[in-house]
Order: C-alpha cells, then structure tokens, then sequence
C-alpha cells in the first residue's frame, strides 16, 4: 500500500472516530445541561406556586400557556417531589411532544394536592437536532477537506522524494550519473539526499576500482603466463631435446593451459557480476547453437554422438557473447559426459530451452553449478556450469537440472 | 624487413624476437613509450608487436602517433586485456589484428605474416614452401602447379605451418589456433593427429614431399631438412 494511501486511511478513520465520539459526548452533555435548565425553570415555577399558596391560602389558576401546563389534583398525603420525562399531547401542534414534568404535592387548608407543573422538552431536542447535524457536516467536510488535502499538498509534499526515487531507478552502475534531486525546506529529504548522493558517490568509485583491480589482475596473471608459454615456445626449438625432456615439456605446457584457461573463466564470472556485459540485443538461440554444433562437430564425430537441434522460434534478450557461452558451456557438458554412439537433444517449448543427454545416475543437484564442483569423470576447470548459472542469475532466466529416465536435462526458462 | 616489439615485459620481448627472427626478419625490441615513440618517428617496420599497458604512456597513443604520422606500419596489438572495447579501439585506431596474452609464438608468427602479406604484396597473396604453394586470399593450394583440395581445418593447419616454417609448433598451439572452444587435450590431439595424416596424405597424392615431422608427441614441424 502507497504511504499516501496508508496516511489516507489512517487519518481518515482517526477522524471519523473522534468526531463520532466527541459527538456522542457533546449529545450526552448537551442534553443533560438543557435538561437541569428545564428542570431548574420547573423548580422556579414550584417555588411561584408555593408562595402564591403561602400568601393567599388557595390554588393558583391551573393554566396552560404556550408551552407550559400547570394542573392541580387533589391527593390524600404528601407526595416526594419527582421530575420525569414523558410524552404529552399537545392540542396546538396537534401531536405527541416529548415534555418535561415536575409533580409535588401542597397542603392548601388541610387538603393535599398534588401540582404538576409541565414544559415542552421540543425546543431542546431541536437544539441537540442542530447540533448532531453540524457534527456530522463537519465529520463530511473534514474528511474531503483531508482527502483533497492529501490528494494535492501531500503528493506536492512528496515531489521532492519522488524526483529522488525516479533517478535511483534510472541509476545504472556501467554509465553513473549523479542522482538528480530537488531543492527541498524538508530536512528529511535533504538529508535522505545528501546520504544518496554521498553512498552512489562511494559506490561507483569502490565499482571503478574493482573494475581497475580486475584489469590488473587479467594483467598480472596473463603477462607471467604469457611469458611462460613463449619461453616454452622457445625452448621446444632446441633439437638436443631428448624424448623425456618433451615429454616434460608437454605436462608443462597442458598446466599451463589449463591456468590461462582458470584465470579467464575467473574473470569472466567477475566481469559478469560486475554487470560488464551491458550491451543487449535479441539472440536467436537456434542459430547459436547451430553454429556451436558446427564448430564442436569434430567432438561430436570423434564420439559418434548424434546431436539434435530441434530448438523452435526461441529468442533471448541478451548480450550475445555471453548467449554463445550460455549455450556453449551446456553443449560442451553434455558432449564430454556422454558415451560413444549417444544422442544428446536439444529442443524448446514456448520460452524453455532443454539440453538433455543419456546418463547413468542424477548428479548433486545442490552442488552441480557451484564453483570448481566436478563429477569425478570430469577433466575440466570446474567452471564451465558456474559460468551458465551466473549468466542465467545476471538475466533472471533460471537454470535447473533434473534427472529422470537415465537423462540428463539442463533446462533455461528464459 | 624489419619487425618492432614493443613489449615491457623484456623476457617475453626477448622470447618473440628469437622466434621471429630468421633470414627474412630483423627484430627490434622497445620497452617502454618513449624507446618506442623515438624507434616508429626514426625508422619504418613491416610489423609492430604492441603491448597496451606500457610504462610512461599507453600503446593505444602510439597508435594515435602512428596515424598522424601517417605511417603504414602494420600493427599487432598483444594485450593481457580480453576486453571488447579495447579491441574495437585498438582496431578503429589503425592495428590490423589484436592477440590476447598468453599466446603462442606461433600463432603471433603467423599473424604478423598475414598482416606483412596483406601490407606487402597487395593482390599477390602466396606463400610458398618448396614445391607447395599457397595463394591466402584466392585460399587456393598447389604442390607444382596441382591444386589440392583441402577442407578448412587443414588448410588453416597448412597455412599456420607454413607461417611457422622449420619450427616445432606445439600441440597445445594448434589445437589454440584451430578451435577458439576447448574440449580438453586428449580428444584434441586425436582429432589434430587424424588431420594431420589426411593433410599428409593428400599432399604426397600429389607428389609433394613428405614435410610434416611428428615430435615425439609435442608437436610438428614442418622441414625440409
């Protein structure tokens, strides 16, 4: 949920929730002081009447005037003065009004009567009718009022964050431009920008300096082992060489392939990380890996394999020096772990591509394309698999492998 | 002809300057931006052996002078750097060719000749080696005046021989030269054997002398001694 939106309701409800509660209470406090005024008007009116009683020793007239009524009943003993609230017939407006009633009881010349004085309790509720209205208006208003609010000042409140927001998106490590903000009053967004700029600012520099660490171990490592090859390159011209000696020599010269070969691969997993493979461009994957099967066809008939391009329409969004080591990588898998006279398929359905070839037993699934893990048939670097997944992880294409039927089946969901 | 390698590592200048030089070739060596911009103003080379990382300044400027120079030298970058972008660079530049370090002498040998045939013999590209002839851009092969049908992998291996003639050319270095994807030595070897023979084979169908000596395994060397 958008923080706006979570602000929205939030406030929205805190709203609604103490105005219904202030509200009540205002209904509740309102009624009871209207009430007590009522009441105290009554208890003028009793007094009146007492006194009237007192000086003259007879009843007063009972009246009715506008909305208050005075009666008189006569009673056998004295009665506990009681106010109640009741609904009276009212001739005038010719219905039911809820009205306020005070009864006590007199001794005029030995006799008791009980008086009821009476008022009309409709001008009050009108009041408390107006009052609930004026509430609830302002519960309405206050909540457009906050809605419109949000609406408007806070998403111009949040512009300088958006702006922000908008370049970290747009942020991209192989050609780093300084993180646009907006000159901003609010301290928390300047602050979260000044962090931005300064982390970015460390970041493309420790990214620089890996990049330049990377050139110089590529360079540290292949100048000595360049130097190695040619001195042996030199050194096989030497016709006093016997037969053990060259032998020596060719032991010498596998290691040494075999390392130019490590640190490459090496370097090429850094330089995937490094995201330094940013070109990208629509790759046919049929036609890379016709073009690999061509290229490895010698392999491929050394070991009477039969390989099987059945690869439909498949098409990736990638760079295509890291599609053909992709798909060279699997393809080289499966040639070297397979028997003479096997047949290895490749084939897709929709947006999957599934290289398998005939094996005996599942591979560790957990470990097949961790770095420098080879199964014990293996002569290679222990990289070839490493490189696919970090290839597949650097687009977000899954790489699995699956056992099933004696087959091995390397698959890319693209 | 004249050859200039520039090359800070002076070992590794040391080892490609023995290689190279023979009756044909005289080998100079530079090594550091300053020996190497005196020795291109000085004086005109059939090829240059350029390394990128230099002490006091960057191959990819010497290059630059070259070019405003308006010099003709053919220029080979040797670079421990597999980067794209170098290569795109050092090609825009003006160099012919670009080898990642490590390399064999062998195939720099030939890369350099391939560079000098271009620069040299325009519309005249053969290379020859007794009675075999090798004509690079028409990819045609004759033993006398026979041509020889050939397939790719062994006239690019005839080729490289004769780019490296009376030189033992390493297995490891053919197997580099012919396949850029590696399947382990083993199998490559098999493979670079059966070529080999058919190479042998077809050549000798047509009266040529048998050249191609197997050393103990290591490695060929085409000779006629």
């Amino acid at each position: 949920m958008k923080l706006q939106a979570q602000y929205n309701k939030i406030s929205i409800a805190s709203t609604i929730i103490v105005l219904l509660i202030a509200g009540a209470g205002y209904y509740f406090l309102l009624q009871y002081i209207l009430k007590e005024q009522l009441d105290e008007t009554l208890r003028v009116e009793q007094v009146e009447i007492q006194d009237f009683i007192q000086t003259k020793h007879s009843l007063p007239p009972a009246t009715t005037y506008k909305d208050q009524r005075i009666e008189f009943k006569k009673t056998d003993k004295a009665l506990q003065q009681n106010f109640r609230t009741l609904m009276l017939y009212d001739s005038d407006e010719k219905e039911n009004e809820l009205s306020r009633q005070l009864d006590f009881s007199v001794e005029v010349n030995g006799q008791y009567y009980i008086v009821s004085v009476t008022k009309s309790q409709e001008a009050t509720e009108e009041i408390i009718g107006v009052i609930l209205l004026i509430t609830l208006g302002l519960i309405i208003l206050l909540s457009m009022l906050l809605f419109f609010a949000n609406r408007f000042l806070v998403k111009r409140l949040w512009k300088p964050f958006q702006t922000t927001l908008s370049s970290i998106k747009s942020f991209d490590l192989n050609a780093p431009s300084a993180i646009k903000t907006e000159k901003t009053t609010i301290h928390e967004f300047n602050e979260l920008n000044e962090n931005i700029s300064m982390m970015t600012e460390r970041v493309v520099k420790d990214y620089l300096s890996l990049k330049h660490f990377i050139d110089h171990a590529s360079h540290e490592m292949q100048t000595p082992l360049a130097v190695v090859n040619s001195k042996l390159d030199v050194l096989i011209q030497d016709p006093s060489l016997n037969e053990k000696n060259l032998q020596d020599l060719q032991v010498i010269y596998d290691s040494v392939d075999k390392m130019s070969k490590l640190s490459q691969s090496l370097l090429l997993l850094a330089r995937i990380e490094n995201n330094q493979f940013s070109e990208k461009q629509e790759v046919n994957i049929h036609n890379i890996a016709k073009n690999i099967i061509l290229e490895l066809d010698e392999w491929i008939s050394e070991r009477s394999l039969t390989v099987n391009n059945e690869i439909n329409e498949l098409k990736a969004n990638m760079n295509p020096q890291l599609a053909n080591t992709l798909i060279t990588n699997l393809i080289i898998n499966a040639i070297k772990h397979s028997n003479k006279q096997e047949n290895i398929l490749l084939r897709s359905d929709k947006n999957i591509l599934t290289i398998s070839n005939p094996g005996t037993q599942a591979l560790d699934k957990d470990r097949i394309f961790d770095r420098f893990w080879k199964s014990e048939y293996s002569d290679g670097t222990g990289l070839g698999l490493a490189i696919a997944k970090q290839i597949c992880d650097h687009y977000g294409f899954l790489l699995q492998y699956e056992f099933s039927q004696r087959t091995h089946h390397f698959s890319i969901i693209f | 002809m004249k050859l200039l390698i520039i090359e800070d590592e002076k070992e590794l200048a040391a080892s490609i300057a023995s290689y190279l030089k023979n009756e044909n070739y005289t080998c100079e060596i530079a090594s550091n931006y300053k020996q190497a911009l005196d020795k291109i103003e000085t004086s005109d080379y059939e090829c240059i052996a350029l390394d990128i990382t230099l002490p006091g300044g960057s191959g990819m400027q010497l290059l630059k002078e070259l070019k405003n120079n308006k010099k003709t030298d053919g220029v080979i970058i040797i670079s421990a750097k597999n980067s794209i972008d170098d290569r795109i660079n050092g090609l825009r530049l003006g160099a012919d060719d670009y080898l990642v370090k490590p390399f064999h002498l062998s195939e720099l040998a030939a890369r350099i000749n391939a560079i000098i045939r271009r620069k040299m013999y325009s519309g005249n590209n053969v290379i020859r080696f007794n009675e075999i002839s090798i004509d690079t851009l028409a990819k045609e092969v004759k033993v006398k005046e026979d041509p020889v049908e050939l397939t790719r992998k062994e006239y690019e291996l005839l080729v490289y021989f004769l780019s490296n003639q009376r030189k033992v050319i390493s297995k490891n270095a053919l197997i580099s030269h012919l396949w850029s994807q590696e399947m382990g030595t083993g199998e490559s070897a098999d493979i670079i054997y059966t070529h080999i023979k058919n190479l042998r084979k077809k050549l000798s169908e047509r009266g040529c002398g048998d050249y191609i000596r197997s050393l103990y395994g290591l490695g060929y060397k085409l000779t006629d001694q």
